[in-house]
C-alpha cells in the first residue's frame, strides 16, 4: 500500500485552504446564485435560466442593456489599455538595458512606485490634475476641457491613470527576462552586422517570448476586471459611456435598495466565461509558441 | 516516526492558524475585536470625520460608567456586512445606525426589531422629543423601529462676498432663492464664475418634485419617475445650465465653490465643517432654490439608531441600549459639531446649538417643515435612477423624455427583481 506523504500537504495546505474557502466555494456559490432570485437576506429563489435569458435576449430589459453596454465598455478599455501596458514597459525595459543609462534602479523604482499607490488615492490626484478650473492641464497648457464629462477625454484620463499605475509590474518581469538572455546571442548578432533595432526584434523578443505571452494573458484578464479607475475618474459617465461591467455587477448586488444578487451573479458568470474563453485562446497561443 | 509527528503538528498548527483568521471573534456577535455580554456592539457607517465625533460621544458615555459599555465600530461598506451577518445569523451587532431611506426595506425584509421595549424602558424616547419628520421616518404601520440621531439635509451655501460683488445680496431677503432670480444673472458674471453648482443634483430635483406638488409614487404605491413634475423640474434646472450659469458637467462644483467662483453650492448640511476650514471663504447657508418663495423644500435623510433582529440580545442589554439612547438624546450637542441637524428637541432648542450654522433649519416652523424625508419603500431605487440619469439630462447629454423613460424602466425592472415576501428566513 502506498504510504501517504504528509510533507507536500504541509507546503500546499494553507494555500489550498485559502483557495477553497475564499476562491472555490464563493465561486461555486456564485454560479448557484446566478440561477436564483436573491436579495442577500431572504433564501434564494430558484429561477433556472431566467436571469441568463433576461440578460442575453430581453433587449428591452435594463439588465440586458447594462450587460451589453458594460461588456462593450470593458472591451474598449481592454483593447485600448493592454497594448500600452505591454509595449511601454517592454520598451522601457529594453532602454534600461543600454549600457549608457545610469541610475537604472532609480528609474525602475520611479516607474514601479505608482503601482503601489492605491488606485483611489491616485485617481483623486489625477482628477485634480485634469480639473478644468484648478488643474495643471488647464492652467499650464490652457486645455479648458471638462475631461470627465466629454468623450474621448473621459477614456483618455482613465487610460492615463491605468498606464501610470500599471506599467511597473510588467517592467520588472521584462527586465528580469531580458537580463537573463545569453549575451553571446547579442555578440553573434553584432558579428552578423545587426543594428540595435534588429537585435531587439530578432534576439530580445524571441528570447522573452514566454514572459511576454504570460504578461499578455495576465494583463488582459486583469483589465477585464477593471473597476476603480472609471468609478473614480468619471463615475461611469458621460451617459454611461465609461460604465464597465464590474460597476454594473457591483451596483446590482450592493445597491442602496434591495439587492439583485442573482442577476449580478449571472452577469459575473458571463463575464467569467468571456475571460475564460479569451484566456484559453491566449494560453493555446502561448503554449504553441513556447514549443 | 518522530519526523512524521513533527510534520503532523506543523500541519495542525498551520491549519488552525489559517482557520482562526476566518472564524468569528466573539460569542455575542461582535466585530473586529473581543466583546462580552456587558458590551453593546454598535456599528455605524460613519467613515468620515463624523465617525470621530461619534467616537467622542461614545467615549463620553462610557466615562459615565454605565452598566453596559458601548463599543463603536465604524464599519465601511456597512450595509453589505449587515446583509452578510443577517444571512448567517452570526456577528449581528447589538445596535446600528442606518439611514432613513433603508427603514421601509429593512422592515419589509423583517430585519429590524421594534423599539417598543426601548421606549418602555426610557419613556422620554418618544415622538414629542424629536424632529417629527425624523421620528416618523422610523414608524412603519404604527410601529417604531428607529430613534433618530439627526437630520442631514440638502442645503444651499452662498458666498457672501460674491453676492455683494454682483449686487444681489437681496436674493437672500426671504431665505429662498428662486429660479428667476438665478436666471436674472445671465450674461452678468465674469468668465469662470457661476451662479450655482450641480452638487447633489438628484437631491435638488427631489426637492423640486415636492415644490411642484408631485411625488415619486402613485396611489397604488408604484414608483413614478416619468412624471410631468419630474420633467418640469429637470427642464427648469436645465435652463440654468443652458444659460451657462451652472458649473460645467464633469467639473468639481463643490471645489469651485470653495475656491470662490460659485455663488451658490447645493450640497449637504455636513459640509459646513469643510467649508469653514477654507481660508477666506465667507459663506452662509439657506434653502435649496425653488420656484416660489412661499413653497420650498430641502430633501433630507436621517441617521437612525436601529436594532437588527437578533435572538441572542438579552432583555438586560436592551435596557442598556435604552440608557445609551437616552444619554444621546440629552447629550448629542457634540453631534452638531459634525454639521448635522441634531434630531433631539432638547438639543436643537438649546442656546448652545444656535451657534451652529445648521440651526438655520430649525429656526422656524416653516424651516423645520421644509426638511423632507422620502419614506417610500422603493425610494432607494428611485434615487439610484436619478443618480444614474439626472446629471446627463440636466447638462443636455441625454434627451429628457428618453432619459425619464429609461429611468422609469430602470426602477420598474429593479423592483420586479425584489424578492421580499417571496421567501423569508
Amino acid at each position: 500500500m502506498k504510504k501517504f506523504n504528509l510533507k507536500p500537504a504541509i507546503f500546499i495546505g494553507p494555500h489550498l485552504i485559502f483557495f477553497i474557502v475564499f476562491g472555490l466555494l464563493p465561486s461555486l456559490y456564485g454560479i448557484y446564485a446566478s440561477f436564483t432570485q436573491w436579495d442577500l437576506v431572504s433564501d434564494p429563489v430558484w429561477v433556472g435560466l431566467d436571469n441568463y435569458k433576461t440578460i442575453l435576449f430581453d433587449k428591452d430589459s435594463t439588465f440586458s442593456y447594462q450587460f451589453y453596454n458594460g461588456l462593450k465598455n470593458t472591451f474598449v478599455f481592454v483593447v485600448a489599455s493592454v497594448p500600452f501596458l505591454i509595449i511601454i514597459p517592454l520598451l522601457v525595459a529594453a532602454a534600461l538595458e543600454n549600457k549608457g543609462v545610469k541610475l537604472k534602479g532609480l528609474f525602475q523604482a520611479i516607474l514601479y512606485v505608482p503601482g503601489l499607490i492605491s488606485a483611489s488615492a491616485a485617481a483623486l490626484i489625477w482628477g485634480l490634475i485634469f480639473n478644468a478650473q484648478l488643474g495643471f492641464t488647464s492652467n499650464v497648457f490652457g486645455m479648458d476641457i471638462p475631461w470627465a464629462a466629454n468623450q474621448p477625454y473621459a477614456w483618455i484620463i482613465i487610460l492615463i491613470l491605468t498606464i501610470w499605475g500599471g506599467i511597473g509590474g510588467n517592467l520588472i518581469i521584462y527586465r528580469a527576462s531580458i537580463s537573463g538572455i545569453d549575451k553571446s546571442l547579442y555578440e553573434a548578432a553584432e558579428i552578423d552586422g545587426a543594428n540595435k533595432f534588429q537585435k531587439f526584434i530578432n534576439v530580445t523578443l524571441p528570447s522573452i517570448r514566454f514572459p511576454l505571452l504570460y504578461t499578455f494573458v495576465m494583463t488582459t484578464a486583469g483589465c477585464f476586471n477593471v473597476f476603480v479607475q472609471p468609478l473614480m475618474m468619471t463615475r461611469g459617465g458621460p451617459n454611461q459611456s465609461t460604465t464597465v461591467l464590474m460597476m454594473y455587477i457591483r451596483d446590482l448586488a450592493f445597491t442602496s435598495g434591495s439587492s439583485i444578487a442573482g442577476m449580478a451573479s449571472a452577469m459575473a458568470v458571463l463575464l467569467g466565461i468571456v475571460i475564460l474563453i479569451i484566456s484559453i485562446f491566449q494560453y493555446v497561443l502561448m503554449m504553441r509558441n513556447s514549443n | 516516526m518522530r519526523e512524521k509527528l513533527i510534520s503532523l503538528l506543523v500541519l495542525v498548527f498551520l491549519v488552525s492558524l489559517t482557520l482562526s483568521g476566518c472564524g468569528g471573534s466573539s460569542s455575542n456577535g461582535g466585530s473586529g475585536g473581543k466583546t462580552d455580554e456587558k458590551t453593546i456592539t454598535f456599528w455605524t457607517p460613519l467613515t468620515g470625520d463624523d465617525g470621530a465625533y461619534m467616537d467622542e460621544m461614545v467615549k463620553a458615555y462610557n466615562a459615565t460608567n454605565p452598566k453596559f459599555k458601548v463599543k463603536h465600530v465604524v464599519t465601511s461598506d456597512m450595509y453589505t456586512k449587515i446583509f452578510t451577518v443577517m444571512n448567517s445569523g452570526k456577528g449581528i451587532p447589538d445596535l446600528a445606525i442606518i439611514h432613513a431611506d433603508r427603514v421601509p426595506g429593512f422592515v419589509d425584509k423583517d430585519m429590524l426589531e421594534p423599539l417598543t421595549d426601548i421606549m418602555s424602558a426610557q419613556p422620554s424616547i418618544n415622538a414629542d422629543n424629536y424632529i417629527p419628520q425624523a421620528w416618523n421616518a422610523g414608524t412603519v404601520n404604527g410601529t417604531q423601529y428607529t430613534v433618530p440621531l439627526d437630520i442631514h439635509s440638502n442645503a444651499m451655501y452662498y458666498n457672501k462676498d460674491l453676492l455683494e460683488q454682483y449686487g444681489v445680496s437681496n436674493f437672500l431677503d426671504d431665505n429662498v432663492i428662486t429660479f428667476d432670480e438665478m436666471l436674472s444673472l445671465k450674461g452678468k458674471l465674469k468668465k469662470g464664475d457661476y451662479v450655482v453648482n450641480d452638487a447633489l443634483i438628484s437631491w435638488v430635483i427631489l426637492a423640486q418634485i415636492q415644490n411642484l406638488g408631485g411625488d415619486i409614487k402613485d396611489a397604488n404605491e408604484n414608483p413614478t419617475v416619468n412624471t410631468p413634475e419630474m420633467k418640469q423640474a429637470i427642464e427648469e434646472i436645465k435652463k440654468i445650465s443652458d444659460a451657462g450659469l451652472m458649473t460645467p458637467y464633469g467639473e468639481d462644483g463643490y471645489l469651485m465653490f470653495q475656491s470662490g467662483h460659485v455663488l451658490f453650492s447645493t450640497d449637504g448640511t455636513w459640509t459646513s465643517t469643510a467649508h469653514a476650514q477654507v481660508k477666506g471663504l465667507n459663506f452662509g447657508v439657506t434653502n435649496i432654490y425653488s420656484f416660489d418663495p412661499a413653497v420650498f423644500h430641502n430633501r433630507a435623510s436621517s441617521h437612525m439608531f436601529a436594532m437588527l433582529k437578533n435572538d441572542a440580545r438579552s432583555d438586560e442589554k436592551e435596557k442598556g441600549i435604552a440608557d445609551f439612547l437616552e444619554w444621546v438624546r440629552n447629550n448629542s450637542i457634540k453631534w452638531a459639531e459634525a454639521g448635522q441637524i441634531v434630531a433631539s428637541k432638547v438639543v436643537f432648542d438649546s442656546p448652545e446649538y444656535q451657534k451652529y450654522i445648521q440651526s438655520f433649519f430649525t429656526s422656524s416652523e416653516a424651516e423645520t417643515n421644509s426638511l423632507y424625508i422620502y419614506t417610500y419603500k422603493y425610494y432607494p431605487e428611485v434615487q439610484e435612477a436619478l443618480d444614474t440619469y439626472s446629471a446627463d439630462m440636466v447638462h443636455g447629454k441625454l434627451d429628457i423624455d428618453k432619459g425619464l423613460k429609461q429611468a422609469q424602466k430602470f426602477v420598474d425592472d429593479k423592483i420586479k427583481e425584489d424578492t421580499s415576501g417571496k421567501s423569508k428566513k
